[in-house]
């Protein structure tokens, strides 16, 4: 039996070259998914592709009749900041993601319609009626938000679309700094754009060789993969309607299929592990820390 | 007043840590049960109960054992492992107790250990900060 | 030109009182919950502490300030509004709020509760503080530790609202109210339990090769010995990256923007912060005192960051390192 579900692509969280980035998308549109979201969230320095070509792109992923969401900058500073959110959110066309408050304001201001990111930090039915009424028609918790606490607050709005983080590297933190930069001992104004170097961030180990965290410019990343592959079947009556698959440079074409494998019932592949750019976990969703990987409550045969 | 920078004398330590601690320790969980019972120390004993803890006055070479029975301080054995070990020279300990030094400045300086429960250790901390000497006699020798 | 406002922080009731004694004209403080963000066993204030604190700062003309600054967790976000009721029963002069659906009780409920946006409401720039303000009325708002000394001015041109920023402290690298750092190895962040790095999942272990210390299991750093060492906050612990082992992300310091005073005054910013409810009495005096005399000093055109100001603010940060944070962008 096929699971109610959608299946979208969330945005790109790492600075890959321009050529790269317009082959993902021209691949992904052929994808099982109902959704894209498009943009650059986490730093403003990467101009591979320019506010304008993210629109670009968005209008004709749209023209291939699949759902295209521009998501805006998640740390906002500076006044070019809010111009090119400005112009992200005047595109015309394409729904926004909101990721910070600001954009919020922008959105609110102008009437129109968005969807709340996993960076604006609610926690709670009342904050999400606030935004609500503000105009969000569909929300993303907190990544770190338990399954149980999502599905009180899904269940309480019945009116607002709730879209959960389900596969890849985890997005734990922001900063002005640049962590690339410092670690290659840059300026971060003269970052040399060494972030195209690693297309899954720079994994961060801890003196015992433990893979920890995962360093992708001003964001600070999980090492591990998440995934709600083996939760799939209970997300339904957690509330949840749509499943986030985050870009990764390698394999996530079979990582969609897998999950689309899910939703339509068929026997659920065996072992993601292969397909992750790091060791699987699902502590968040399961109430426990992020890094931990509980086996799912369902025997696998 | 700061506290002079001293240590105590090796040969006195040596004295000193020969001597049963029994009597000392005795003192002061006389002295911390008082200040519990007059609402000076707001020690919650909810959150210590059970814990063993031990204050080593590494210069003189003295090791205080006691524990929370859940309602007030009682002297322990030495021989029991403490949940809690503080450790400093006595003149860290003066300071510490009169606000001279804030403990994080000397735990960031390796001039206290904390060994064991970290969150009873903090616990333990904020109780001593939280006390109000501005009551007592004490107040006069007090740096804040 | 109206000083900025002092405003220090208080763990506890002999903390509150060396924040009034020694200058400052705000303190701030939190509940015995996870209501805040310093959400440490045996710090903070119950309704009898707090109500004498209140009471001796009012005496000496300091304004009091609760904060009630995680995020209403929603199997029990009537906790997080009952301490919002509290503060209101209290009388404090204002509450510093992080979560926009309490913003929004706190501003229905008690129309005349004067209400500061926390830090870890995460407002980098000036249209996220005009919103708060638009729906909430807020009349404060702190800013996150990632701002140059540019934006702050920016974001102070483009608004009506009253701008803090931290002054001294412990530095967070990360954008606050953004870092989920802290949960991923525990589970358990500011935004969700109040703490990070949470002391019951610490563990120190003397070892073969020094010091360990350990955060749920995870190592975080090392220690030689003799080498100073700090608390094991994540951001702030030794990683291997490509083979190079060191401080990834944060080295353990704090800001001090002594040498930015008159900047700081230039601009206009409302109030200036100190980071610290979880230290102790005398660091609150010391560092009070001493921002103290620095802001009367930079008023005058005076010499406000001396040798011995810097040194006493020096010997109290972490790791005994100072930086001048975003504001000046070291990092840039």
């Amino acid at each position: 039996m096929s699971l109610p579900l959608q299946l979208v692509l969330g945005p790109l969280l790492y600075f890959w070259p321009r050529e790269q980035v317009m082959n993902f998308y021209a691949e992904a549109s052929s994808w099982p998914l109902q959704r894209l979201y498009l943009g650059e969230v986490v730093c403003s320095r990467r101009q591979q592709l320019r506010t304008q070509d993210w629109i670009a792109l968005a209008a004709d992923i749209a023209a291939t009749g699949k759902q295209a969401v521009l998501s805006t900058q998640a740390l906002l500073e500076s006044e070019s900041d809010l111009k090119r959110l400005r112009k992200l959110i005047d595109n015309g066309a394409a729904l926004v993601e909101a990721n910070d408050a600001g954009a919020v304001h922008l959105l609110q201001q102008r009437g129109l319609p968005f969807v709340a990111g996993p960076y604006l930090n609610i926690y709670n039915s009342d904050t999400l009626r606030l935004y609500r009424r503000l105009g969000a028609q569909r929300w993303v918790p907190p990544v770190e938000m338990p399954g149980d606490t999502v599905r009180l607050i899904a269940v309480a709005n019945p009116d607002i679309e709730t879209e959960v983080f389900a596969w890849g590297r985890l997005p734990l933190a922001l900063s002005s700094r640049c962590f690339t930069a410092r670690h290659y001992q840059l300026n971060k104004d003269d970052c040399q754009f060494r972030c195209l170097e690693h297309p899954d961030g720079l994994t961060l180990a801890t003196r015992e060789s433990q893979d920890f965290l995962a360093i992708n410019g001003i964001q600070t990343m999980s090492a591990g993969c998440h995934s709600l592959l083996d939760e799939i079947a209970q997300l339904p009556a957690r509330g949840v309607q749509a499943l986030r698959i985050s870009p990764q440079n390698q394999h996530l074409a079979a990582v969609v299929q897998a999950f689309a494998a899910a939703i339509a019932g068929e026997q659920p592949v065996a072992d993601l592990s292969a397909l992750a750019p790091g060791p699987l976990v699902n502590g968040y969703w399961h109430g426990e820390a992020g890094i931990v990987l509980k086996e799912a409550a369902h025997a696998r045969a | 007043m700061p506290v002079p920078e001293l240590k105590v004398p090796a040969t006195l330590a040596r004295v000193l840590g020969k001597l049963p601690a029994t009597p000392p320790v005795w003192g002061m969980v006389r002295m911390l049960n008082l200040l519990a019972a007059r609402g000076i120390l707001p020690v919650d004993h909810g959150l210590l109960a059970g814990r063993q803890f031990c204050i080593r006055v590494l210069d003189a070479g003295i090791s205080l054992h006691f524990a929370s029975d859940g309602s007030r301080f009682v002297a322990s054995h030495a021989d029991t492992p403490p949940d809690l070990l503080l450790a400093a020279d006595l003149a860290d300990f003066a300071r510490l107790m009169l606000r001279e030094e804030d403990p994080d400045t000397l735990f960031f300086n390796r001039r206290l250990r904390i060994e064991g429960d970290t969150e009873l250790g903090l616990t333990v901390k904020n109780l001593l900060d939280s006390v109000d000497w501005q009551h007592t006699p004490l107040a006069r020798f007090m740096a804040v | 030109m109206p000083l900025p406002e002092l405003v220090c922080p208080a763990g506890s009731l002999p903390s509150l009182k060396a924040a009034v004694d020694n200058g400052a004209d705000c303190v701030y403080f939190g509940l015995k919950n996870d209501t805040n963000a310093r959400n440490f066993a045996g710090l903070n204030f119950d309704d009898k502490t707090a109500s004498e604190g209140i009471r001796y700062a009012r005496a000496k003309g300091v304004k009091t300030l609760l904060a009630i600054n995680t995020f209403a967790q929603q199997a029990d976000s009537a906790r997080w509004q009952r301490a919002v009721d509290e503060a209101a029963g209290l009388g404090v002069d204002a509450v510093i709020l992080a979560d926009f659906g309490l913003l929004d009780y706190a501003s229905r409920r008690y129309p005349q509760l004067r209400l500061h946006l926390s830090v870890q409401g995460s407002a980098s720039n000036y249209e996220a503080v005009n919103l708060a303000q638009q729906l909430f009325g807020v009349q404060r708002a702190v800013l996150p530790r990632v701002l140059t000394l540019a934006q702050v001015e920016q974001v102070i041109a483009n608004t009506n609202v009253e701008i803090e920023v931290f002054g001294f402290g412990s530095l967070c690298v990360m954008a606050e109210g953004r870092c989920l750092l802290s949960s991923y190895a525990t589970g358990q962040s500011p935004n969700t339990h109040g703490v990070c790095s949470p002391a019951r999942f610490v563990r120190w272990e003397e070892g073969a090769h020094g010091m360990d210390a350990r955060l749920n299991g995870i190592l975080i750093d090392r220690y030689a010995p003799e080498e100073p060492s700090g608390y094991p906050t994540l951001c702030k612990g030794r990683f291997e990256v490509e083979g190079s082992t060191g401080y990834a992300l944060e080295e353990p310091t704090s800001l001090n923007v002594l040498p930015l005073l008159p900047e700081l005054l230039r601009i206009g910013v409302a109030a200036i912060k100190v980071e610290g409810r979880q230290r102790s009495p005398a660091y609150v005096a010391q560092v009070t005192r001493v921002l103290r005399q620095a802001l009367d000093k930079a008023a005058q055109g005076g010499q406000y960051a001396d040798p011995l100001a810097m040194a006493t603010l020096g010997k109290l940060s972490e790791g005994q390192q100072v930086t001048l944070g975003a504001y000046n962008r070291p990092w840039k």
